[in-house]
C-alpha cells in the first residue's frame, strides 16, 4: 500500500498496461482487403463489395493437381473430389467428373423440366411439335450422346432434360482428359469447389485449405502436388504473410533498435527503459483500435511495429537529456516534446475521420500509441530513471560528433536549399506520379496472382469484366426484372456480341413464367392423340411413350419450383451467386454476369440496351475498383492537408512567431518535396501509403526541428555545463534519427507492397529532416559555431 | 548400306513381302495428307437396341473437308442437321438452333471427330494421341482400327474402324461400348482438289 502511494503514475501504468494486454489478446484480428473498402460506396460499389464480402466469387476455390500421367491425375481428381464431397467444407465440388457428381439437383430439374424449360411453349405439344421434338432426341440415338438419353427416352422422349441442360452449362468449358477438367496449356488436373464458409471468413477458409490438402494428403506420395487459388486461399495466404512479416519485422526492428540503444547507453537497465514507451504505445493503439472497431487490421497492426521508431525516440530524448535530474528535464525539454506530440496528433487525427476503415485504422492507433508512449515518457520513465540512462556507453563520442556535424552542416544550407527548388521544380513539371492502384494495397504475391489468372484461364469462359446488377425489393421482382434483362442480352448474343450470360431465372423462373409453361401442356387425352399422330412411322412407338404423359400431367398441376427448393442441391450456390436475397433495408440484388463474345461489347451499347429497366446496372469492374481507389486517395489527400494545417496552427499557437514557425515548417516541407521528387524519379507509382509515410515523416521531423528551435532559443552562456547539455540534446537526435532510419529501412526490404512503401518513403524522409533542421538552423553560440542569424 | 541392310532384316522379321513396301501406316497417311480438301456424300445406317426392340435409324447428306481442322457434316434426310468442326470448335446445328462448345471439353465427340479429321488429313502425330491404330490391307484397300488410348472413354466409344481406297475414305464404324453400332458409307467421292 506503501508503494503504492508512494508512486500512483508507476501504479496506474501497470494496472493499465495488464488490463490493455489481457483485451489485445481477446481482440479479433483480420487481414482482408475489405478493410481498406469504402462505408458509403455509391450503387455500383456496394454490389462490388457485396460480392467481395459475401459473394459467391469470394467462396470459389480454384485446386491444380500436378504430377503423374493424365490418368494418375484422373484419379487423384475424382479421389479428391469424392473426399470433400463427403466432407462438411464445401457445399458443391467439380471436376468434370459428371459420374461423380451427387445427382439431387439433376432429379430435382428432371421432375419440373416442363416448368424450367424455354423451349416449353404451346407450338412445343402440337403434333409438329411433338415430332420435331422426337426427331431431335432420336437424332442423338447410336451416338455416344445416346447413352445418355436411351434410361430417360420413354419419359421425355422430346428431350427437354437436354435442352435445360444445354441453357444451364456454360458454353465454353475446360478441357475433358481421363474423365476430368484439365488444363488446356500445362499437365495439371482441374477442380472448383465452393466453400461452406465465406470468403472473408479466413479461419473458415483456412479450414477449407486444410480439407484440401488432407483429401491430397494420399496422392502427393505418387507425386501428386497441389495449387490452391480463389478469394479465400490468396486472403488466407496474405494473412500468413502479414503475420510472418510482421513478426519478422518487429524481430528485426527490435534488435536493431536493441543494439543501437545499447551502444547508446551500454546499460541493460537503460535498454529495458527505453522499450517501455515503445511496449505502452503498440498496446495502446491495438487497444483502441479494438474498442473503436471491434476488430484489428493486420496492416494496422504491422504497421504499429513501425511505431517504435517515434516511440522510442521519446524513451532517447529522456533518458540521454535528463542527465541533469527529471525535474530540470519536465521542465526544460518536456515542453517540446509534447509539442512534437500536440503536432503528430495533429497530423494523424484527420486519418481518424476517414472513410475508409484502414486509414481510420492507423489514425486511431497512431494517436492513442503516441500518446501512450509520451506519457509514458513523462510519467514512468521519471520515476524509474530520475537520472536519464545510467550508463554512458558511447554517448560521449556521439555528442562530440554531432555538435561537430551540427557545427558543419549549417555550411551546406544553401545546397540543400538550391537542391530542394530543383527538386520542387521537377515535381511541378513532372507529371503526377500519384497513380497507385487499389491492388497495390494487397500482399498477394504477383505468383500467386499468376497462378490464380492461369487457373481461371484453364476453367474457360472469358468473363467480360462486367455484371449487370439489377435491384429490387422482393423475390418476385426481381426475377421479373431479370427475366426481362434476358431478354435484351438475348439480342446482343444473337448479335454475336455477347457470348453468353448467367441469369438465376434458367433455375427459378418467375411465377408467371412458370405458371405461362404449366398452361402450355395439354391434359392426358389430348397428348395421347397427339402423340398416335406424331409417332407415327418414327422408331418410337406411341403406346410406349405413356410415362412420358403420365409426367407432363403431373407437372401441369405441379407447385412453382422455388429457391428452397434448391437447397441442399448443388445448384444451390450457383442460384446463390445470381441471386442475393435482400435483408431488412437492402434490396435483393440480382447479378447477370457476362460472357465476352467474338465481338468486342462497348460498355455504352450494353448501357442503351438495359435502358429503361428498373435499377438496373451496368458496372463495370475495373474502372469501379479503380473509381474506388481514386476516391480513396482523393479522400486521404483532402485529410492530410488538413492534417498539415492543423500542424500548422498549432505550432503557431505555440511560437507565436511566423519567423520561427518558418524556421520549423521548411525542414519538414523540403524533406516532404525532396522525398516524393526522388521516388517520382524512380518512377515510383504513388499512393495512399506513401501519403501516410510523410504524415510519419512529418510528424517525427517536427520534433527535430522544435528541438533546433529549443536550442536556437535559449542562446546559452559559454559554460561548459550548458554546451554539455546542447551536446546530449544534438546527440538524442541523432541516436532517435538512426533508430527511426534503420526501422525504416528494414521495412524497404518487405515483401508487402504496404511495408515498403512506408519504408521508403519514412528512411530518407526523417533523414533530410533531421539534416534540413541541422542546415537551416539558427545555431546557437554555445555550441561555438560561428555562424549566426538575427 | 547398313541401313539398307537393316530394313531389309526388318522386312524379313516381319514377314512382309518386299514387293509391297508401301503397305503401311506411314506410306497411307503421306497419300492422304497430300489431300488437302474434299467433298462426298454419305448413308448412315445406326443400330440401336432400345430395351428389348433393336431399330436401324438411317440418315444421308454430305460432308466436306478443307485442312488443316475444317470438317461439316451436314445431315440431309430425315431432317436437316449440321455438325462443324474447326480447329478446337464444334458448333452443332438443329433448325435455328445453334450451339458451339470447346472440341476437347467433350471427349466422347472428339475421339469421333478426330478419327474421322485425323485420316483425312493424314495426321498421325493427332491419331496416335487419341488411337492405338492398327492398319491392314493394303493402299489399294485399307482399313484403320482405332480404339481410344484412355480406358474411360473406351466405356463409350469401344472402336472406330476407317476404311478407304487409296486417299478415299469408303467408310466409317463406330462401335459403341453400349452395343449400339453405326456405319457411314462414302459415296460418290469426288476427286480431290488440287
Amino acid at each position: 500500500m506503501n508503494l503504492l502511494r508512494r508512486r500512483p503514475a508507476l501504479w496506474a501504468w501497470l494496472a493499465a498496461m495488464l488490463l490493455g494486454a489481457a483485451w489485445a489478446a481477446r481482440s479479433t484480428y483480420v487481414a482482408d482487403l475489405s478493410a481498406f473498402l469504402p462505408s458509403s460506396p455509391s450503387a455500383e460499389q456496394r454490389v462490388l463489395l457485396e460480392q467481395l464480402r459475401h459473394g459467391i466469387t469470394a467462396r470459389v476455390m480454384l485446386v491444380g493437381l500436378r504430377g503423374g500421367d493424365a490418368v494418375q491425375r484422373g484419379e487423384a481428381s475424382r479421389a479428391i473430389a469424392a473426399a470433400l464431397r463427403a466432407g462438411t467444407e464445401f457445399t458443391s465440388v467439380s471436376n468434370g467428373d459428371h459420374a461423380g457428381e451427387p445427382a439431387s439437383g439433376g432429379e430435382l430439374l428432371f421432375a419440373h423440366r416442363y416448368q424450367l424449360s424455354p423451349a416449353v411453349d404451346a407450338q412445343r405439344f402440337t403434333v409438329d411439335g411433338l415430332r420435331d421434338g422426337i426427331a431431335d432426341t432420336v437424332s442423338l440415338l447410336g451416338t455416344p450422346g445416346g447413352s445418355w438419353i436411351k434410361p430417360l427416352l420413354w419419359r421425355d422422349p422430346t428431350g427437354e432434360m437436354l435442352r435445360l441442360a444445354e441453357t444451364l452449362l456454360p458454353a465454353g468449358g475446360p478441357r475433358v482428359e481421363a474423365g476430368v477438367w484439365v488444363s488446356r496449356s500445362q499437365p495439371r488436373a482441374l477442380l472448383v469447389a465452393i466453400t461452406r464458409a465465406e470468403g472473408s471468413d479466413l479461419d473458415g477458409q483456412a479450414r477449407a485449405i486444410e480439407a484440401v490438402h488432407r483429401a491430397a494428403a494420399p496422392w502427393a506420395a505418387r507425386g501428386i502436388a497441389v495449387e490452391l487459388s480463389g478469394a479465400g486461399v490468396l486472403g488466407v495466404q496474405s494473412r500468413t504473410l502479414i503475420q510472418a512479416e510482421v513478426e519478422r519485422l518487429a524481430l528485426w526492428d527490435g534488435a536493431i533498435v536493441l543494439l543501437l540503444l545499447l551502444l547508446a547507453f551500454g546499460s541493460l537497465k537503460a535498454l529495458g527503459i527505453a522499450i517501455l514507451p515503445v511496449a505502452s504505445g503498440v498496446l495502446a493503439g491495438t487497444v483502441a483500435v479494438s474498442l473503436g472497431f471491434g476488430r484489428v487490421h493486420g496492416i494496422t497492426l504491422g504497421f504499429g511495429t513501425t511505431l517504435i521508431g517515434e516511440a522510442v525516440d521519446y524513451a532517447i530524448y529522456y533518458l540521454i537529456q535528463a542527465r541533469s535530474g527529471a525535474a530540470r528535464w519536465r521542465q526544460e525539454n518536456w515542453p517540446t516534446v509534447r509539442w512534437g506530440l500536440l503536432t503528430s496528433i495533429a497530423g494523424f487525427s484527420a486519418l481518424v475521420f476517414s472513410g475508409f476503415g484502414g486509414l481510420a485504422q492507423l489514425g486511431v492507433f497512431s494517436v492513442a500509441g503516441l500518446a501512450a508512449a509520451a506519457l509514458t515518457t513523462r510519467y514512468v520513465l521519471t520515476e524509474l530513471a530520475p537520472d536519464g540512462a545510467p550508463g554512458l556507453g558511447l554517448r560521449r563520442p556521439l555528442g562530440r560528433a554531432t555538435a561537430r556535424l551540427a557545427a558543419a552542416l549549417p555550411r551546406l544550407r544553401w545546397f540543400w536549399g538550391g537542391l530542394a527548388a530543383a527538386a520542387l521544380a521537377l515535381l511541378l513539371s513532372l507529371p503526377s506520379a500519384w497513380r497507385g492502384q487499389l491492388s497495390h494495397l494487397s500482399p498477394v504475391t504477383s505468383p500467386a496472382l499468376a497462378l490464380d489468372a492461369s487457373l481461371r484461364a484453364d476453367l474457360g469462359a472469358a468473363e467480360l469484366g462486367t455484371l449487370v446488377a439489377i435491384e429490387a425489393a422482393d423475390e418476385a421482382q426481381a426475377l421479373q426484372r431479370a427475366e426481362q434483362a434476358s431478354a435484351r442480352l438475348d439480342t446482343l448474343v444473337a448479335a454475336g456480341l455477347l457470348a453468353g450470360y448467367e441469369t438465376p431465372t434458367r433455375l427459378l423462373p418467375s411465377a408467371a413464367v412458370q405458371a405461362a409453361r404449366q398452361a402450355a401442356l395439354p391434359d392426358a387425352a389430348t397428348l395421347r392423340a397427339r402423340l398416335q399422330q406424331a409417332a407415327a412411322g418414327g422408331p418410337l412407338p406411341a403406346e410406349r411413350l405413356e410415362p412420358f404423359i403420365a409426367e407432363v400431367q403431373a407437372q401441369r398441376s405441379a407447385k412453382p419450383v422455388t429457391r428452397a427448393d434448391y437447397e441442399g442441391t448443388p445448384l444451390a450456390s450457383a442460384l446463390q451467386a445470381q441471386l442475393v436475397p435482400g435483408t431488412a433495408g437492402r434490396p435483393w440484388t440480382v447479378l447477370l454476369s457476362l460472357r465476352a463474345g467474338p465481338e468486342p461489347l462497348p460498355p455504352q451499347r450494353l448501357r442503351e440496351a438495359l435502358a429503361g429497366l428498373g435499377d438496373t446496372r451496368v458496372v463495370e469492374i475495373q474502372p469501379e475498383l479503380a473509381a474506388l481507389y481514386a476516391r480513396y486517395l482523393g479522400e486521404a489527400f483532402w485529410q492530410s492537408a488538413l492534417g498539415a494545417l492543423a500542424v500548422l496552427l498549432l505550432l503557431y499557437a505555440g511560437l507565436r512567431d511566423l519567423r520561427r514557425l518558418l524556421r520549423v515548417v521548411l525542414p519538414l516541407a523540403g524533406s516532404v518535396v525532396l522525398v516524393l521528387a526522388g521516388l517520382t524519379l524512380a518512377n515510383v507509382a504513388l499512393g495512399v501509403l506513401h501519403l501516410v509515410g510523410l504524415l510519419l515523416v512529418v510528424a517525427v521531423g517536427s520534433n527535430y526541428a522544435l528541438f533546433f528551435d529549443q536550442l536556437a532559443r535559449r542562446r546559452p552562456g559559454n559554460d561548459d555545463g550548458d554546451r554539455e547539455t546542447q551536446a546530449e540534446t544534438l546527440a538524442s537526435l541523432l541516436l532517435a534519427n538512426l533508430t527511426i532510419v534503420a526501422s525504416f529501412a528494414l521495412l524497404c526490404s518487405s515483401s508487402m507492397p504496404v511495408m515498403a512503401a512506408m519504408g521508403w518513403v519514412v528512411a530518407p524522409g526523417t533523414l533530410l529532416c533531421l539534416l534540413l533542421s541541422a542546415s537551416w538552423a539558427q545555431a546557437p553560440r554555445g555550441t561555438g559555431v560561428g555562424e549566426s542569424g538575427p | 548400306m547398313k541401313k539398307t541392310l537393316l530394313s531389309l532384316l526388318l522386312m524379313l522379321a516381319s514377314g512382309w513381302a518386299v514387293a509391297a513396301p508401301a503397305a503401311d501406316l506411314g506410306s497411307l497417311m503421306t497419300l492422304l495428307a497430300g489431300v488437302k480438301s474434299g467433298e462426298a456424300t454419305f448413308t448412315e445406317q445406326r443400330q440401336v437396341t432400345l430395351q428389348d426392340m433393336t431399330r436401324v435409324l438411317e440418315s444421308s447428306g454430305r460432308l466436306s473437308f478443307a485442312a488443316p481442322d475444317s470438317f461439316v457434316r451436314e445431315t440431309l434426310k430425315p431432317r436437316a442437321e449440321r455438325l462443324a468442326v474447326s480447329g478446337n470448335t464444334l458448333t452443332m446445328s438443329q433448325g435455328s438452333r445453334s450451339r458451339s462448345v470447346p472440341l476437347d471439353s467433350v471427349p466422347e465427340a472428339q475421339v469421333l471427330v478426330e478419327a474421322v479429321r485425323g485420316t483425312l488429313t493424314g495426321n498421325r502425330e493427332l491419331l496416335d494421341r487419341h488411337f492405338t491404330t492398327a492398319f491392314s490391307g493394303s493402299l489399294d484397300r485399307w482399313t484403320l482400327e482405332l480404339v481410344p488410348r484412355e480406358a474411360l472413354l473406351r466405356e463409350q466409344v469401344a472402336r472406330v474402324t476407317v476404311s478407304g481406297r487409296r486417299a478415299a475414305l469408303t467408310e466409317v464404324q463406330v462401335q459403341l461400348a453400349g452395343g449400339d453400332r453405326s456405319t457411314m458409307k462414302i459415296t460418290d467421292p469426288r476427286a480431290p482438289a488440287p
